[in-house]
């Protein structure tokens, strides 16, 4: 995506200038018939949904005394809301903590498996991506069961130390419980996007730089990794969008640690209880658009930090 | 739009007929008689459909189309969206008692008291048609009940030589023992259950609610009274101390430390043993462990009962039909097969006097219990003496905040005098904010 | 790391040289496959045998496969077979729909100059920050109102959404499929459409399959719009079922008699079988396809 000045020119952005005055025109409408089904889509699943929230956002709705139009009051509140203000600073602690150790594993093992050309590597690169193909309710049901202090593994491990397995479940630990989830689930894939990008780079730089006397962790810093930041600042945008609107995970663990993860844990999920157990769509929908203001100001800090920013909408 | 529901295509679909109105065509059960009108139905009672068959094989002028939407929480949620909606809610849904004034202010709910009431009316005791009833009205079909008892351990207690106590003061001391011999944990306070620790404050006298329809814009709310004050700092104690756990309950981790034996006792209801044996308790090493006595209690002289747990049959204001869905609402689960399998099993504890009444059940011999008259010696007499509790429409709200100030009690970061105010502030805003006038 | 005690030297010969990598990976795929593990073994055992306190990893006395399968399939009248169909449907249909979209979408934005092209691509790619938990809530008042809920289009259209696979598709066609060869085909006298199927499709083709996986997956892996959007439990897809059994399970007098717990788990792993089938028969196609939007 951000690689286009290294492309050689001809096959990048240019799209053909229309040559003759017909085609133009057809160039038009033949480039709207392609656009058109998923735009109909876009517009019907997406477009509307959202005005639509951003109008129930305008309303309050009471058990007694009905719903009334109240302006901004909604956004007002959220941003006043201890619920949704300490969700948010929690997501973005989680972010901060999860994301650069997510990164530098995936990265890790990519750098692994790329130099390694074995059955080894090939059998782990499959199993390491494994999780991906898991749904998040199971992943969290399953390790819901591993972090058991009575039954799970870690306890066995703990006792053999003389130690008491920590409770992962725990509100101390819930933190460290959700994280190992979120990675096992998520570095696989983050390490497959890595993977492939380590393996379309030119071999015959590696040979230049050996010539040069290069050692392998000289290759990996000064090569591979500048020649991955691409890939890796996609993922880190997808890794930091998705984290900030965390939700399944801890929704799922939630009916084993209830007192850990209460219903205002995260602002997504505080949303879908104002929505769906309290019936309060107005309020829901006002922090949902309060949460997306929150993402986009955290990308767009992440994407100057990095100075990328407008590579993505180049 | 009915027709797309039915893209699974199978045999039962045909009955969707008299449903109408776009709700669901699909029925967990068979329909047995296909002409006649069908009533949908939402529950989650685990003997449900056998009840449903029962309901079905005698009935011409009526057939339930009964679906599972989920137990507790997720059920109400599905409802609720239905009723925010305008669609898509059965014609009768199962709720617990508690949750019905939530429904009914929301004007989901249809008043049976027209409806057949009256017809039933005798089969119920005045406590069990106050807790379905908000103020005039009444909005369900009691079913089941949930009287309270401690379940113990028997090899635990002989082993430590203990005898089941019958006050809160003994119940901490005999912990106090246990632990001081090294033993395992007396007992376990549930952030994940709220209900049942609300259930513990009306058992120290506490009167946290005060509403009534009739006068529906006013909400009564004592969440930090002294009688509150003091059963949550006795629980605090008992968790700081270590006598008791802090683990949620009906998860895995809570069942494997039950048939572990962590826990010396269970207070729990009457439905617990059929939870318990359904999640392969006492069938291993367990087995024929368990015992049950009446719960503990602040005053012996003046002993309170109290009430976890229980559910009613409500009809829906979507109803095409609300006559033949109250016909229902009342009929399922009061036929002598159903209730029969249902309190065998311990599954439920029912609320109809029938059985309550009948000789059968009160002697029954239950064999989780190794034999013991459980019904005649705990749960009949605590049935009894349950003097109903108040529900309020905001009832959801005050579950999630109460789950947050156990779970900070269990966390050490606050006292049972600061949860209850921390509470009662919490519960005060969001009825205000509701609309509400709180007193 | 301990690359740099390897990487002296040029000798291609690597096998010996990474050893402490090598374990290094053992070690990660052991904790990558503990779960798995943990499901086939425990997928094994009655309810005694979970909560009785043996071993987590390894099999208790009594191996119940046979009877946990029986039981799987037949609770509930046999309802289990019904999600798995229905998470077939919906990942079928969604993914399937996504793809063709997004494949149609990603060539039109990667091949024609029409007007309003950059900003369309501009909102489009805005979209792809907006997460899809947001739209549930107005998307089920919206189905809600016009009466799609519970209905198996509920789940179906919002799935075929896919900003990103319009993405990546037009990352993909942009390299790939040379303007030079349209023209020619073109020149030829073929229409836009059948220049577009006999020429730009096959040259798609890796990407088309990255892309229809990742919705596959995305499709099979969805819980919390089915969740929100159905109540008849005949249109569960698996992952919902297994939901609505676990909270059953974890319910107060809703799960007397009967364990669940066994064909939850047992659930579990029927469930994720055919995703981890689809991935191992068509890595060939994806390994590659995933890099694309990143570095091509």
């Amino acid at each position: 995506m951000t690689v286009s000045s290294t492309r050689p020119p001809g096959t990048a952005e240019k799209v053909r200038p229309p040559r003759r005055s017909s085609p133009a025109r057809r160039q038009n409408i033949a480039g709207w018939l392609f656009v058109a089904p998923f735009g109909l889509v876009f517009l019907t699943m997406l477009i509307l949904p959202l005005g639509y929230a951003a109008y129930l956002s305008l309303f309050q709705k009471a058990l007694i005394g009905g719903t009334r139009f109240v302006w901004f009051h909604n956004y007002v509140k959220a941003f006043h809301d201890p619920s949704f203000r300490d969700g948010v600073w929690f997501v973005i602690r989680f972010s901060l903590v999860l994301i650069p150790v997510q990164m530098a594993i995936s990265l890790a093992m990519a750098l692994i498996l790329d130099l390694m050309v074995n059955r080894l590597a090939k059998f782990s690169r499959l199993m390491i991506f494994m999780p991906y193909a898991i749904p998040a309710v199971i992943g969290a049901l399953m390790w819901g069961f591993l972090y058991s202090k009575n039954f799970g593994p870690l306890a066995d491990i703990f006792s053999t130390f003389g130690a008491h397995a920590p409770d992962l479940l725990s509100s101390n630990l819930i933190f460290w419980g959700l994280f190992n989830v979120v990675t096992w689930q998520w570095a696989g894939y983050y390490m497959i996007i890595l993977f492939a990008a380590l393996q379309g780079i030119d071999p015959t730089l590696y040979e230049a730089a050996r010539i040069d006397g290069a050692s392998q962790w000289q290759i990996a810093l000064r090569i591979k990794i500048p020649l991955v930041a691409p890939a890796l600042l996609l993922i880190l945008v997808f890794a930091l969008i998705g984290t900030l609107q965390f939700f399944n995970e801890p929704k799922i663990l939630q009916s084993l640690a209830a007192g850990a993860i209460p219903e205002d844990f995260t602002p997504n999920m505080y949303a879908y209880q104002q929505a769906f157990s309290l019936a309060n769509y107005n309020y829901g929908s006002a922090i949902s658009f309060s949460l997306g203001a929150v993402v986009f100001v955290c990308v767009y800090i992440f994407l100057f930090a990095t100075r990328k920013r407008g590579s993505f909408l180049r | 739009m009915a027709t797309l529901a039915g893209c699974g295509g199978d045999g039962n679909d045909s009955a969707s007929g008299a449903g109408g109105g776009g709700k669901a065509a699909n029925c967990t059960n068979k329909i047995q008689n296909k002409d006649a009108p069908v009533v949908t139905m939402w529950a989650w009672y685990p003997n449900m459909e056998k009840v449903v068959d029962n309901f079905n094989s005698q009935h011409d002028d009526v057939q339930v189309c009964w679906t599972n939407a989920g137990a507790g929480g997720d059920e109400y949620d599905k409802f609720q969206t239905a009723v925010s909606a305008g669609s898509g809610a059965p014609d009768v849904v199962m709720l617990e008692a508690d949750r019905i004034p939530t429904f009914q202010v929301q004007d989901a709910l249809v008043d049976l008291k027209d409806l057949g009431y009256e017809d039933v009316k005798a089969n119920f005791s005045d406590g069990a048609w106050k807790d379905v009833s908000v103020g005039d009205g009444v909005y369900g079909a009691p079913v089941d009940g949930g009287p309270m008892g401690m379940i113990y351990r028997k090899d635990i207690f002989d082993k430590y030589q203990i005898t089941p106590p019958t006050t809160w003061q003994e119940y901490e001391q005999a912990a106090q023992k246990v632990k001081d011999a090294g033993g395992p944990l007396f007992g376990d306070f549930p952030a994940n259950q709220p209900a049942y620790v609300t259930a513990l404050l009306y058992q120290n006298g506490a009167q946290p609610f005060d509403y009534s329809a009739s006068d529906g814009g006013t909400i009564g709310i004592d969440l930090n009274s002294d009688q509150v004050k003091q059963v949550l700092d006795y629980w605090q104690g008992l968790t700081s101390k270590g006598l008791v756990g802090k683990q949620d309950q009906f998860t895995p981790e809570y069942i494997s430390g039950v048939i572990g034996g962590d826990y010396a006792t269970y207070l729990s209801a009457a439905w617990a043993p059929g939870y318990l044996q359904g999640a392969g308790v006492g069938e291993g090493a367990d087995k024929g462990v368990w015992a049950t006595a009446p719960m503990p209690q602040w005053d012996p002289g003046n002993p309170v009962q109290v009430n976890w747990g229980g559910s009613a049959f409500s009809v829906t204001k979507q109803a095409d039909d609300p006559k033949l869905a109250a016909e229902v609402a009342f009929g399922v689960y009061a036929d002598d097969a159903s209730l029969k399998d249902g309190w065998q099993n311990q599954i439920i504890f029912p609320l109809n006097l029938k059985v309550l009444q009948d000789q059968a059940f009160v002697d029954y011999e239950v064999p989780f219990f190794s034999g013991q008259q459980a019904n005649k010696e705990v749960y009949v007499p605590a049935a009894n003496g349950y003097q109903g509790m108040t529900y309020t429409p905001i009832g959801q709200y005050f579950y999630t905040a109460f789950t947050k100030q156990i779970a900070a009690i269990n966390d050490g970061k606050a006292s049972g005098d600061q949860a209850a105010d921390a509470l009662q502030k919490d519960v005060e805003g969001y009825a205000k904010e509701q609309g509400f006038t709180v007193e | 790391m301990s690359a740099d005690d390897a990487a002296r030297g040029s000798s291609r010969n690597r096998r010996p040289r990474y050893l402490p990598l090598q374990i290094l990976l053992g070690f990660l795929v052991v904790y990558f496959l503990i779960p798995f593990w943990w499901l086939i073994i425990n997928s094994s055992k009655s309810s005694v045998g979970l909560f009785g306190g043996g071993n987590a990893l390894w099999f208790s006395d009594d191996i119940n496969y046979v009877e946990n399968i029986r039981q799987l399939f037949t609770y509930g009248g046999g309802i289990y077979g019904r999600w798995l169909l229905n998470s077939a449907l919906y990942a079928f249909v969604g993914g399937v729909g996504a793809t063709v979209l997004a494949v149609l979408a990603g060539y039109g934005f990667a091949k024609y100059r029409f007007a309003g092209r950059r900003l369309a691509f501009a909102i489009l790619l805005g979209a792809v920050m907006v997460p899809t938990t947001a739209l549930v809530i107005p998307t089920f008042v919206l189905f809600a109102k016009i009466g799609l809920t519970n209905t198996i289009w509920a789940v179906i259209l919002p799935t075929l959404l896919n900003p990103f696979g319009v993405y990546l598709m037009h990352v993909y066609a942009r390299d790939a499929v040379p303007d030079e060869l349209l023209d020619a085909a073109r020149v030829d006298g073929a229409g836009e459409l059948r220049t577009f199927l006999r020429i730009a499709l096959p040259l798609m083709r890796p990407a088309i399959v990255t892309v229809l996986l990742l919705s596959v997956v995305a499709s099979w892996n969805n819980y919390f719009l089915p969740l929100a959007m159905l109540s008849d439990n005949r249109l569960f897809p698996v992952t919902v079922g297994i939901g609505l059994w676990q909270s059953t399970a974890s319910t107060y007098g809703a799960a007397g008699g009967q364990s669940l717990w066994s064909i939850i788990i047992l659930g579990s792993l029927v469930s994720v079988v055919p995703l981890i089938i689809a991935f191992l028969t068509l890595q060939r196609y994806w390994q590659g396809g995933l890099s694309i939007g990143s570095l091509k």
